[in-house]
């Protein structure tokens, strides 16, 4: 009964997708606003109809309806509560509704917010995002039917892969799904403005912190999915490259442009072209991205079920590129620009020079994605390219944009003068000669790194720089304290500072990434009682417990002393659990983790004679990483936080309007 | 006016080609062969690094003593090439697993010396998806 509910409901979905595309079109071209408002309500009753949908899987799940082939694949009845929610969007049908859900809530959440200020835009904003729900409805209840049964009543579920019991796995794939839903915001509000030809700055302020959301869940997805394959996969590293991390990558870098190239349009109604440019591309590179993931067509570690549902998201992929093309065409003109470049050494200019890089990142990835499968198009041979590529190109491309990270902002528009110049750079340059010195002093000799953390140090000093001059104007007539001017300048300019600490993120993230280059690591086959070194550090193998929490599951766990110098620092206990519903065994690895440096102990075999094998990495301040996520976080949450003044005069050129 | 436009475009030809030269030439020097086990085989001669995909053949594998490392058969049904590897081995490495090995083929022994060995998600794992659990479904007693 609840399940016919929702299979009525995807059904229902699919009609009024299609009613509110084509009434939502007709009443914007026509300007009848009975339609217009029949498409909104009805783009808000599919947010509802999702959500009875979902609600129907969740209740599934929690009930243990294990007559759903999804609910018998993804859970078992003794899965504890927690990765019973998370097995939701476990698998690809799942995972299909929790986006159409997103998309139908994200999209009634824009609408609702504009329907007043942007009366014009809004009918074509919701015939885009009411097409794209089309595609989902036709998914769920075609290729891919989540409510689709078993034949006979299994007793129990097949159980979640243990793999995906871990909590970065519960977090990552919904924060990833978010930043794809959410850059269709923007997208669509673009196209909107092209449809009516409303081409002035009020579309990219209406979707500002749309785009900022977006973003920063795309990044976290990201980061999350590399914590999760860190701390639970158990090789050791965060990133490898792969294609499906590619995938998500790739929107990031270009959504990042972005960010930075409508700023510009803002402040100096340039770059339209290539801002609308860019929104198209982002969006497509998110359809694309699940294109790669959900067809097989290119190998990846990242097993998702091969099937047709990819070769669906290709087809769209056509239909926005060839509709996006159309429109900007058609439009060329309205997006010409009314200001030119003025110099060479501007701010305009080097948020062209970041925007360039960032796509010309986006596009190596895509090479070296799609080179394996173009190499055998055309020369017959699989050819394929890893971490070592990726290393070698996205070094100097990430030290470019770590530069342009310290000047761009402090870089004056227009036109800098040679004193300008000075004013800015001199002191953290001097910094940078200071610190790259120290850096020598205290060992880091290798060129690549030393150029790297000496550059960083460069941008903090930058950085610096503009929080002091702030604070120091605002403390300077003796009515506020440093730390009260701290917090004003931040509140008072929250688009600025927040971007600020968004930098400052990313700098202590990169400074992570380049802890890689000091990696190293050893395996080691012990008895109980021996004990092995690694770089200054030395482990003792003290012995094993083996328990069963649940029926299913076996933990074997190993305990090992830890030493430095001679000095105890604790102990560490890697496991190693074998499931039998599954016959799967997964580790556990123990991680120590300081600024310096992280110990990652894995746990590899226990063999008969009772010989335990680990595998030991030593990893350089990778702590910084996640450390760099959390500044990302409270910078971008500053960033997109109400402001009473920039409303005021958005509402001002409203009126100009 | 115009002068800075051609400067600019001047700097962002430079941008452009040295992302496009560091995308040549690192392929050129990082990209390896990505093979099955049939195509594989006659590359036996080769000293070249390559990648190798395929089956792990069930009943081949033999686990170094201190299991840090294996031997085993890599097939696709039609060819074997004998894989030696040596380092922790991933939790799903077993019979019947699909891998990826990367190294090169030892011109004394004619074994394939593996330094990288990965894994895939178990495919049976996920086989069930498209295909569901119809008349096919075989029933586990339950555990509890």
């Amino acid at each position: 009964m609840m399940v016919a509910i929702g299979e009525i409901s995807l059904s229902l979905a699919l009609v009024v997708s299609l009613y509110a595309t084509l009434v939502s079109y007709w009443g914007g071209h026509t300007g009848n606003s009975v339609m217009v408002r029949s498409g909104q309500n009805s783009f808000f009753a599919m947010f509802i109809l999702f959500s009875i949908a979902s609600v129907v899987l969740l209740r599934a799940f929690l009930t243990h309806d294990f007559s759903l082939q999804y609910v018998y694949n993804y859970s078992s009845r003794d899965l504890p509560l927690f990765y019973t929610i998370s097995a939701f969007w476990a698998g690809q049908k799942g995972s299909l509704l929790l986006w159409g859900w997103m998309l139908s809530l994200f999209g009634s959440v824009a609408i609702f917010q504009n329907r007043e200020h942007n009366r014009r835009l809004i009918p074509y904003v919701v015939a885009i995002l009411s097409a794209t729900l089309v595609l989902f409805s036709v998914l769920m209840v075609v290729a891919s039917p989540v409510f689709a049964k078993n034949a006979v009543l299994p007793p129990d579920g097949y159980g979640l892969n243990p793999m995906l019991q871990n909590p970065g796995m519960v977090f990552h794939p919904p924060t990833l799904y978010i930043g794809f839903v959410a850059f269709i915001i923007p997208y669509a509000f673009a196209m909107a403005a092209l449809a009516t030809g409303q081409l002035g700055d009020i579309w990219i302020r209406s979707t500002r912190r749309w785009t900022i959301f977006a973003w920063f869940f795309l990044g976290m997805g990201n980061l999350l999915g590399a914590n999760w394959a860190y701390v639970e996969l158990g090789w050791g590293g965060y990133w490898a490259w792969d294609p499906v991390e590619n995938a998500s990558f790739m929107p990031w870098l270009v959504g990042t442009a972005y960010l930075h190239s409508v700023m510009i349009t803002e402040k100096k109604d340039m770059l339209k072209f290539w801002g609308v440019i860019l929104v198209t591309a982002t969006f497509a590179l998110t359809i694309f991205g699940t294109f790669i993931t959900r067809s097989g067509l290119i190998s990846s570690v990242h097993a998702f079920g091969e099937s047709t549902v990819g070769y669906y998201f290709l087809a769209f992929l056509f239909v926005i590129l060839a509709f996006s093309t159309y429109m900007i065409y058609t439009r060329r003109e309205l997006l010409q620009s009314k200001n030119q470049l003025d110099s060479m050494i501007s701010r305009e200019s080097s948020f062209l020079f970041n925007n360039l890089i960032l796509v010309g990142a986006a596009f190596a990835i895509f090479w070296g994605t799609l080179f394996p499968m173009i190499s055998e198009a055309v020369r017959g041979v699989k050819i394929t390219v890893g971490p070592p590529f990726y290393n070698k190109v996205m070094f100097p491309i990430g030290l470019a944009l770590l530069v342009l990270t310290g000047i761009c902002p402090l870089i004056p528009w227009r036109k800098a003068s040679l004193a300008n110049l000075k004013r800015n750079f001199l002191m953290p340059l001097m910094t940078a000669v200071v610190g790259g010195g120290a850096l020598l002093v205290f060992g880091v000799r290798e060129p690549l790194p030393w150029v790297f953390f000496t550059a960083a140090i460069f941008v903090a000093a930058t950085i610096f720089l503009e929080f002091a001059r702030g604070v120091r104007a605002r403390s300077a007539g003796g009515k506020e304290n440093m730390l009260k001017a701290l917090f004003n300048l931040i509140w008072r300019n929250k688009r600025r500072y927040g971007g600020y600490i968004i930098h400052t993120g990313m700098l202590v993230m990169f400074v992570g990434f380049a802890g890689g280059a000091y990696n190293s690591q050893g395996d080691f086959a012990v008895k109980a009682g021996g004990s092995f070194e690694i770089k200054d550090y030395r482990l003792t193998y003290i012995g094993y417990t083996n328990t069963n929490p649940r029926p299913t599951k076996e933990e074997v766990v190993a305990t090992l002393l830890v030493e430095k110098g001679g000095k105890k620092i604790g102990y560490l206990q890697p496991e190693k659990n074998f499931y039998s519903n599954q016959e799967m065994s997964n580790s556990e690895v123990a991680i120590h983790s300081t600024m310096k440096e992280d110990i990652y102990v894995i746990f590899a075999a226990l063999n008969e004679d009772e010989v335990a094998s680990f595998k030991v990495h030593i990893n350089p301040l990778v702590k910084w990483i996640w450390l760099g996520g959390w500044l990302l976080g409270i910078g971008t949450i500053i960033a997109m936080w109400p402001d009473a003044r920039e409303k005021k005069r958005f509402m001002a050129r409203y009126a100009d309007a | 006016m115009k002068n800075n436009q051609s400067k600019f475009f001047a700097g962002a030809a430079v941008v452009v080609v040295a992302i496009t030269y560091l995308v040549y030439t690192g392929i050129e020097e990082t990209s390896v062969y990505y093979l099955t086990v049939t195509e594989a085989v006659p590359m036996k001669s080769s000293t070249e690094d390559m990648r190798i995909e395929g089956l792990v053949l069930a009943g081949s594998i033999q686990k170094d003593k201190d299991s840090l490392g294996a031997s085993f058969m890599l097939t696709d049904d039609s060819e074997n090439i004998p894989v030696t590897y040596r380092g922790a081995l991933p939790d799903l490495f077993d019979d019947d697993i699909d891998v990826v090995v990367q190294g090169k083929f030892d011109q004394s022994s004619g074994k394939f010396e593996a330094h990288t060995l990965l894994t895939s998600c178990p495919s049976k794992y996920e086989a069930t998806e498209e295909e569901g659990m119809k008349a096919s479904f075989i029933p586990r007693p339950l555990v509890e």
